[in-house]
């Protein structure tokens, strides 16, 4: 395979712009949680039922832990599956097309989280630091 | 790194070229809407820069499907999600919850990562030009 020396710098780079997706991918999914819980940065609409609480639990959690890079794998294998059964239940029934059915960021959050599960939290995360003192 | 880390680390690059592929999908759709009103009309009035914009997704879009010029062409794309979020977004609140620019971010980072990683094994640039 043909790499040229400009390839190879990005790819050394590759690990770090990971742990940025991975950073800013799980700051926006928290803020879903944060705004159930705490109102921030905008309150939540409509009352909490027990879905919505445990989805906030899920999305507070879950995002956190993916924020610091921590058990990056099973956390973004338990957000994707969320992420897939949010889109089947909320957006699909409405359109075929998610630019239609508002389900865009949810088919989004869904695979970048699915190519975490893969790819891993990349170098800024809790888990490489742990895995290089292991 | 246990076993499972790395059988799963061994799919990682076949998994990148599925994110590539789903995200250039939905992008595929923000220019159909643009420029063609399918499968909706856009939801806001349509100017020149909008029409530029549209333009930009489908040509774009349909290269990043199937993985031609994949490193130049997602930084083209990131920095047009970019461009839209601090254009139509920022100025509206600082948080991307309030101003509803989350899935433009989304965008610009996936498209971002893909300069740095490139395509993955499924692509016309790994499998017809030998190189990434």
């Amino acid at each position: 395979m043909l790499m040229t020396s400009t390839t190879t710098t990005w790819n050394a780079w590759m690990p770090r712009v990971l742990s940025i997706l991975r950073i800013v991918a799980a700051l926006l999914f928290m803020a879903h949680g944060l705004q159930k819980f705490f109102g921030f940065p905008a309150p939540f609409p409509v009352p909490l039922t027990p879905l919505l609480d445990i989805q906030g639990v899920i999305e507070t959690a879950g995002g956190a832990m993916l924020l610091v890079g921590l058990f990056t794998r099973p956390v973004a294998f338990i957000l994707s599956g969320n992420m897939a059964v949010a889109y089947f239940m909320s957006h699909a029934p409405r359109s075929f097309f998610p630019v239609a059915n508002g389900g865009d960021a949810a088919i989004l959050y869904c695979f970048i989280f699915f190519f975490l599960i893969f790819a891993g939290g990349g170098s800024w995360s809790i888990d490489a630091a742990r895995a290089k003192t292991a | 790194m246990g076993s499972l880390d790395a059988t799963l680390e061994a799919w990682a690059p076949r998994v990148l070229s599925v994110l590539r592929i789903v995200a250039a999908l939905l992008f595929l759709q923000s220019g159909l809407v643009k420029l063609f009103n399918f499968p909706v009309a856009p939801s806001f009035e349509m100017t020149p820069l909008y029409y530029a914009a549209g333009t930009i997704e489908l040509i774009g879009s349909p290269l990043l499907l199937v993985g031609l010029f994949t490193r130049p062409v997602a930084f083209l794309l990131s920095g047009e999600m970019a461009f839209a979020y601090f254009k139509d977004h920022a100025p509206y609140s600082f948080y991307p919850f309030v101003n509803d620019g989350s899935l433009a971010i989304l965008f610009c980072f996936v498209f971002f990562h893909l300069v740095f990683a490139g395509g993955g094994p499924w692509s016309i640039d790994r499998l017809w030009r030998k190189m990434d």
